[in-house]
């Protein structure tokens, strides 16, 4: 697993002002804190913490997937968010990974590890919280 | 200690280093990636510092690296985490050995570049052209030793390395054993091919047949990875292989150490029971004058190319399919894929499929959570895709993957030797088709790839890897 490049990765994220970090628990995860949502619409917060499962092999696998907090209420408004795709424990708290997988046929591009990173996915993250139903 | 150097910096170095050849010397500032491995270090030209009109003094014979120069090195290195060395010639027919003013120019550069980059190894290099032969030695000051090249593994140029500047000991006659080949390249082709270091990454059928041809021509040292244990289905392909190893299902890289063994007792065999890109496979594969990938699965090809680009092993890829239509075979196709440091990786060539990659890379447990909720989003009138992708296990068959060990084995001896290249990128072989179809041989590599930004990097690199080793492999153990 590369730290390496994830660091680099994180360091851009931060650089452009949104706050990430590796964080540990049942696997390995990427911990996004406060992504913007379109939550003020319907009534639910502007923020959220999302988490990434870091892949096996990364980056030669590619990111898939998303999980929130256990209970939160984007899980019933987000796609993919009634199709529980595990619980797992990291960074202290209970996440549920939802069926979003935007570089597999799920709405983003194919995955090319030299254009997409953790970095990338943010804006994955950030549509996905944005359209909310 | 082994010093790697690949092209194009192995051509413009001789170019630099003899520009006042015969009988004035000449140098130049370098980076060096490495590598630690338990018997000592790995290191890898990953560039030459640039020099301008004035930055060696020309009106003396020997080398005087003027003040500019070196403090332009050494405030760039503040900006890269690559160790600096020295590079140099002695004149025509003077070995290449260490003279008292080369001491004192080592001892200041050691100490000199420590203060801009600590903790790097400092490294030093002399080159002379004695007999006509390239001579080249050196040393390397790390954690407070001067520590001696052992082995130099240059690109396309066999040479015997002039430890510690000695010249070394000439080759043994050639063994009865061998003397055809000797006959065809040449008793000298034959010693280096006993000096040599062969890495074969798979020992199933396509491995196992290049590690034959290798230990037959006598190879002195092979280096065998595969994770995997003989089944049944191996025995159509894996050459040494027998019923009895795959009912005590005998780990493959134990049945070819065996194998080999029987072939020729001196060849020295290091089995590792693991894959790339886990570091107890690394470490052994850096080694390796020469890789050969052989295995079916993309993750290894990613690897294999990883480690040309960072670490300069220059490597060749085989692989073999069978196609076919209504009952007919309409293709038996050998590929090869020459993996030298400048040439496109994996990704460049667009060798790899994302999807393939992933699910290859999944733990099990992983692969039956995805297909089960394939399944499940197919009942439901989902697409199942983003789940997971059925793709089907490539077929092959024995005298396929013997024949493209073969030829892989065949261009190492090449390389090995100095007698000849493969004269291809990528070359097609379709055993039912009409002609060679030599493909994409003249792809460039992309711009934007991580192996272009991590070319001779080694460890230094790591934020470049193509891939890392999954969690969930088992660990690597020596057989």
């Amino acid at each position: 697993m590369s730290n390496e490049r994830i660091e680099r990765e994180l360091t851009v994220l931060r650089e452009g002002g949104q706050r990430a970090e590796l964080a540990v628990g049942d696997r390995l995860v990427v911990l996004y804190l406060d992504v913007p949502t379109g939550g003020a619409r319907v009534g639910l917060p502007m923020v959220t913490d999302v988490i990434v499962p870091v892949p096996s092999g990364y980056p030669a696998n590619l990111i898939d997937l998303a999980g929130l907090t256990v209970g939160s209420p984007f899980l019933g408004r987000v796609k993919g968010g009634q199709s529980n795709q595990g619980v797992i424990n990291a960074a202290g708290r209970q996440w549920q990974l939802a069926s979003y997988h935007p570089h597999t046929n799920g709405g983003g591009p194919p995955w090319d590890q030299n254009r997409f990173g953790f970095h990338t996915y943010l804006d994955e993250l950030i549509a996905w919280l944005d359209c909310l139903n | 200690m082994i010093v790697r150097i690949a092209a194009p910096e192995s051509d413009d170095l001789r170019a630099i280093l003899f520009r006042r050849y015969p009988s004035k010397e000449w140098a130049t500032f370098a980076r060096f990636g490495w590598r630690e491995v338990p018997d000592g270090l790995i290191l890898t030209l990953a560039g030459l510092e640039p020099q301008v009109e004035g930055d060696l003094d020309p009106t003396v014979p020997n080398v005087a690296f003027q003040e500019p120069y070196t403090l332009r090195t050494a405030l760039r290195a503040e900006h890269h985490p690559l160790a600096l060395g020295v590079c140099h010639s002695h004149p025509q027919d003077c070995p290449p050995r260490p003279s008292m003013i080369d001491d004192d120019m080592d001892r200041y550069f050691a100490d000199y570049f420590v203060g801009f980059a600590p903790a790097r190894p400092y490294v030093s290099l002399i080159a002379a052209q004695i007999d006509g032969e390239f001579a080249v030695a050196g040393r390397v000051h790390w954690r407070g030793d001067w520590l001696v090249v052992t082995r130099f593994a240059i690109e396309r140029v066999p040479l015997h390395t002039w430890v510690g500047g000695a010249r070394p000991a000439a080759d043994a006659a050639a063994r009865s054993r061998t003397e055809r080949l000797a006959a065809a390249f040449g008793d000298e082709a034959e010693a280096r091919l006993r000096r040599a270091t062969v890495a074969v990454i798979g020992a199933g059928g396509t491995g196992s047949a290049a590690i034959e041809v290798l230990a037959r021509a006598g190879v002195g040292r092979l280096i065998v990875v595969d994770p995997d244990s003989l089944a049944d289905s191996n025995l159509e392909r894996v050459h040494g292989s027998e019923p009895t190893h795959a009912s005590q299902q005998i780990p493959k890289v134990a049945v070819a150490r065996d194998h080999v063994h029987r072939i020729d007792p001196t060849c020295k065999v290091t089995a590792i029971r693991g894959a790339l890109p886990q570091g107890l496979a690394v470490d052994a594969v850096v080694q390796a004058d020469v890789a050969l990938g052989c295995t079916d699965q993309q993750h290894s090809r990613l690897a294999l190319s990883d480690l040309a680009a960072r670490y300069l092993v220059p490597a060749i890829d085989c692989g073999v399919v069978i196609e076919g239509t209504a009952g007919q075979v309409t293709g038996q196709v050998v590929q090869l894929v020459r993996f030298l440091a400048a040439d496109p990786c994996a990704l460049c060539r667009d060798m790899t499929d994302p999807r393939r990659l992933a699910q290859e890379l999944m733990s099990e447990e992983e692969r039956q959570q995805r297909q089960v909720a394939a399944a499940e989003a197919a009942a439901r009138g989902d697409d199942p895709d983003p789940y997971w992708r059925g793709m089907p296990q490539l077929n092959t068959v024995g005298y396929l993957t013997t024949t493209a060990g073969a030829i892989a084995a065949g261009y190492a001896i090449g390389w090995l030797t100095g007698r000849f290249d493969p004269p291809f990128g990528r070359v097609q072989l379709n055993l039912v088709g009409r002609f060679l179809d030599v493909a994409d041989g003249d792809v460039d590599p992309r711009l934007d790839c991580a192996c272009r930004r991590a070319h001779g990097w080694a460890d230094q690199g790591a934020a470049e890897a193509l891939i890392t080793p999954p969690d969930h492999w088992p660990e690597p153990v020596h057989m």
